[in-house]
């Protein structure tokens, strides 16, 4: 099959056999790649169909697993039994350890996983190996990442006769742009190219948005706008946003989002029910992996039983004498993870009052993914929205990937004859953009929640005197200090003819296209000059690498405050 | 770390601003610049994204419109110019409508916004000239009346950069003021048949060129309609110009009652007179109030 993809063909000898079936050959796909879970949609010419995989299931499992030479993923191999998954030599979870340095809380809550993951706390990526014949195999996030997708376009491509090449990705609202990069990294490894990363909520958004849509043909009423809160909670992020819908646009108000999920839940449960957990499993030998791996079946099941019944009996026998066999209430469940509901209902909160709404208005409570089955996140969504029941028109597990080829279908310019691809999704920016400056303050030039696309500009200057040099450091997120931030790259202004302390005019805007691509243009204007003293420079941003966490630190090392910023106060301007 | 004060841009002229506009052609000028004088603010009318500058305009809504109606432009824009369905090409233009919705749908910055374009709330009025200007601001300008003018094209032929002919309305218009040398302006009035080239004061310029242009007729039905332009162009200006300063002292009064500079009542007067004599005599005033009570429940 891969090698019929670099066969020529000359124009007289393609016939109406060869052309692909789809009458859509450039038509991007949607993938939503779960923490737990995957799925393939494609918009078929009348509506959005999940792809099915040869064991003709939907949502498959994501994770590869190492085995003799050549890994294989989730999507074709068949696991005997799924204890398998658990022996040492399936990497999963790789959305949760994607793009993270080794000093996140998120990386070390994932040790616990029944394969390696090292870290030194230093800011590096962490080392992560599966186990292959007893020996421990590195890897990567993103090679496990990339193997798996090419699992998914094989499928794709052979389910739908075409090459694949464009798709629309699912993220975590929570992602920061540096993680974005290795998603990409991963789609490029795989051979596809990233039409467009959708924060998962906002592809529920537009699934939202086509069923208003559709509600509004079918009654012939006008189409007053709806205003809906989507919360998506998986197993590894937890996401919110608010939308407002009219006449198939959805308009992104607001988003917030954090890493918690289904996973943490996982974690504390299984931490309550043997305190001693990360010390027994601390030596990582493949027999405390396969106890590792017992116990996360049997947390995972009890989890799953609590949603429908009030309490679940846990029996797991640990081999090394001792035994877990206990009733776990749902009470004593929810006490447990009261923090991770408590942020789940701040995330809400924070949310609604972003997006300026009132509660009143919400016409909608929109409940997605593996947690939202969960009866206090159900009962605590609702009871922020002021809902009795949620929105019911959506399959939770596949309400993204359903948005994800609605936006590739649209993004792709198609448009179908009946209406329903006349949508368009309005994105918002998830975090804060800005630059350092005043010292070690966190100066956002593009706040969170702006529309798409957007375009800031900000006007700094010298912070000493005859100062040549200037540093542009843009972080992302919403610290006032910039070490509460993701640094995602920096540069110098150089060539400032020497003046004054604070009358050259440094200029920094930031602009950001409807992909999400975000470019950085900086230069200095000096007082009664028209034209910019040197070049402007445009930067694309991320620029940084692995080991990011370090680049900030040496940078503060290295230059300290010679090459500071200090803002302008706009309203001397006036 | 440093303060800066209002010092640091008493020497930043406008000069930044257009290095500014050098850098992103078509970004909307900020707000603020607005205000300052004309100076600027001719320089940047010929600026070529000047048309895009207004927010109702490019939105396709008018003045009055509720934010209803406001959201339903952009939607139905954005469905139109949004880079997932224009391509990149929609980028720039997204933009823009993006700036215009934010600000028009927060009724603070639309407010601002509004006051900065002047009173054009009303009527439509920018209180800005539809022609540009080259070189140093002069005393007097040109203005073709174009009800006048039978199109002969004389004053477009002798002065090509001051002057051009509307096609559409057969007329000829001041395109750039004093675009050509002064020999050559004068030569163009001169040769003009009808004598419709007026030599005006610029303060009367915006006026009369927005009174020029035809401005919808309101139409009953099938009948009116279409589009007028005051016969007298320099009559209507006048009575303009003093509705215009009505509107302003209107609003002048609005704001000051606002503030609550006008003179209270009599009856507001001696509430506070009391309020304040309450809060000087702490000691006599639950006497005072029970005294009231007394009198109050008597009568």
């Amino acid at each position: 099959m891969a090698e019929q993809a670099y066969t020529v063909a000359s124009d007289s000898e393609t016939t109406g056999e060869d052309k692909p079936t789809t009458p859509y050959p450039e038509l991007a796909i949607g993938i939503d790649i779960g923490t737990s879970q995957c799925c393939v949609a494609v918009w078929n010419g009348s509506e959005v169909e999940l792809l099915k995989n040869t064991r003709n299931q939907k949502m498959m499992r994501s994770y590869v697993t190492f085995k003799d030479e050549i890994p294989t993923g989730g999507v074709s191999a068949h696991l005997s039994h799924e204890h398998e998954m658990f022996s040492g030599s399936a990497i999963f979870n790789m959305k949760r350890l994607i793009g993270r340095t080794d000093t996140d809380p998120v990386i070390h809550a994932s040790k616990t996983l029944p394969f390696l993951v090292q870290t030194l706390n230093i800011g590096v990526r962490p080392f992560i190996a599966a186990l292959v014949n007893d020996v421990w195999r590195s890897t990567t996030p993103e090679e496990v990442l990339a193997v798996f997708l090419v699992e998914l376009r094989a499928m794709a491509e052979v389910q739908l006769k075409r090459v694949i090449r464009n798709v629309v990705l699912t993220i975590p609202v929570s992602f920061s742009r540096f993680q974005l990069t290795r998603i990409e990294r991963a789609c490029a490894m795989a051979g596809l190219h990233v039409l467009r990363l959708m924060p998962e909520p906002t592809a529920a958004a537009l699934l939202y948005a086509q069923q208003q849509q559709q509600v509004v043909h079918d009654n012939m009423g006008s189409g007053s706008e709806k205003i809906a809160l989507i919360f998506n909670m998986g197993a590894g992020y937890c996401d919110v946003c608010v939308t407002a819908t009219a006449g198939g646009v959805s308009q992104i108000k607001a988003l917030s989002g954090g890493s918690i999920g289904g996973e943490d839940i996982l974690q504390n449960v299984m931490h309550h029910l043997l305190p001693n957990l990360d010390c027994l499993f601390s030596s990582h030998g493949p027999n405390e992996i396969k106890l590792m791996g017992l116990l996360r079946i049997a947390t995972q099941d009890a989890i799953h039983e609590l949603s429908s019944q009030d309490s679940v009996r846990v029996e797991v026998d640990l081999k090394n004498g001792s035994k877990i066999n206990r009733v776990l209430g749902r009470a004593e469940f929810e006490e447990i993870n009261r923090e991770v509901f408590r942020k789940c209902e701040n995330l809400v909160m924070q949310c609604i009052n972003d997006a300026k709404v009132n509660v009143e208005d919400i016409s909608d409570a929109i409940l997605v993914g593996g947690c939202s089955n969960i009866p206090k996140v159900r009962s605590l969504v609702l009871g922020s929205c002021k809902k009795e029941e949620p929105y019911l028109g959506m399959d939770p597990l596949e309400a993204a990937v359903c948005g994800a080829a609605l936006e590739g279908a649209v993004a792709s310019g198609i448009s179908d004859p009946l209406g329903s691809l006349d949508l368009l999704t309005i994105q918002a920016i998830p975090l804060s953009l800005g630059i350092c400056a005043d010292g070690n303050s966190f100066v956002p030039i593009i706040n969170r929640n702006t529309t798409m696309p957007a375009r800031k500009e900000l006007s700094f200057t010298t912070a000493r005197e005859n100062q040549t040099e200037a540093l542009i450091a843009v972080y992302e997120g919403e610290g006032t200090k910039v070490e509460e931030n993701h640094l995602l790259g920096y540069f110098k202004v150089i060539g400032i003819p020497p003046a004054p302390k604070g009358s050259p005019e440094i200029s920094v805007c930031m602009d950001i296209d409807a992909s999400n691509v975000l470019r950085v243009f900086a230069g200095v204007l000096m007082p009664g000059v028209r034209q910019p003293v040197q070049p402007f420079l445009e930067v694309k941003m991320p620029t940084v690498d692995d080991g990011h966490g370090w680049c900030a630190e040496a940078l503060l090392k290295m230059y300290g405050s010679t090459l500071d910023l200090c803002t302008l106060q706009k309203k001397m301007l006036q | 770390m440093s303060v800066f004060t209002g010092s640091i841009y008493s020497f930043s002229t406008p000069q930044p601003t257009r290095a500014h506009r050098h850098f992103h052609p078509n970004q909307p000028i900020s707000r603020r610049w607005r205000q300052k004088s004309s100076v600027i603010t001719c320089c940047k009318r010929t600026s070529e994204s000047m048309s895009t500058e207004d927010y109702y305009e490019l939105l396709g809504v008018s003045f009055d419109s509720k934010p209803q109606e406001i959201k339903e432009a952009y939607r139905k824009l954005q469905k139109k110019y949004h880079p997932d369905i224009a391509g990149q090409k929609g980028h720039e233009y997204t933009l823009k409508l993006n700036e215009a919705y934010q600000v028009l749908m927060r009724k603070d910055m639309r407010r601002e916004y509004d006051a900065s374009i002047g009173s054009k709330s009303r009527n439509g009025f920018s209180g800005l000239g539809h022609s540009a200007w080259k070189g140093p601001l002069r005393p007097q300008a040109l203005f073709v009346d174009e009800n006048l003018c039978i199109g002969c094209r004389e004053c477009v032929h002798n002065a090509s950069n001051t002057f051009m002919m509307d096609e559409a309305l057969g007329s000829a218009r001041v395109k750039v003021q004093f675009g050509d040398d002064d020999e050559k302006i004068q030569v163009s009035v001169d040769s003009c048949p009808v004598n419709c080239i007026h030599w005006v004061d610029k303060e009367e310029l915006a006026v009369l060129e927005f009174l020029i242009r035809p401005q919808p007729k309101e139409a009953y039905g099938v009948f009116g309609g279409g589009w007028q332009r005051p016969s007298n162009v320099f009559m209507a200006a006048q009575f303009f110009q003093k509705q215009l300063k009505q509107q302003e002292s209107d609003n002048h009064n609005k704001r000051k009652t606002a503030q609550g500079t006008v003179q209270e009542t009599q009856a507001q007067a001696n509430a506070r007179a009391t309020a304040s004599m309450k809060l000087q005599m702490e000691m006599f005033s639950r006497i005072w109030t029970w005294v009231k009570e007394i009198s109050g429940s008597k009568i």
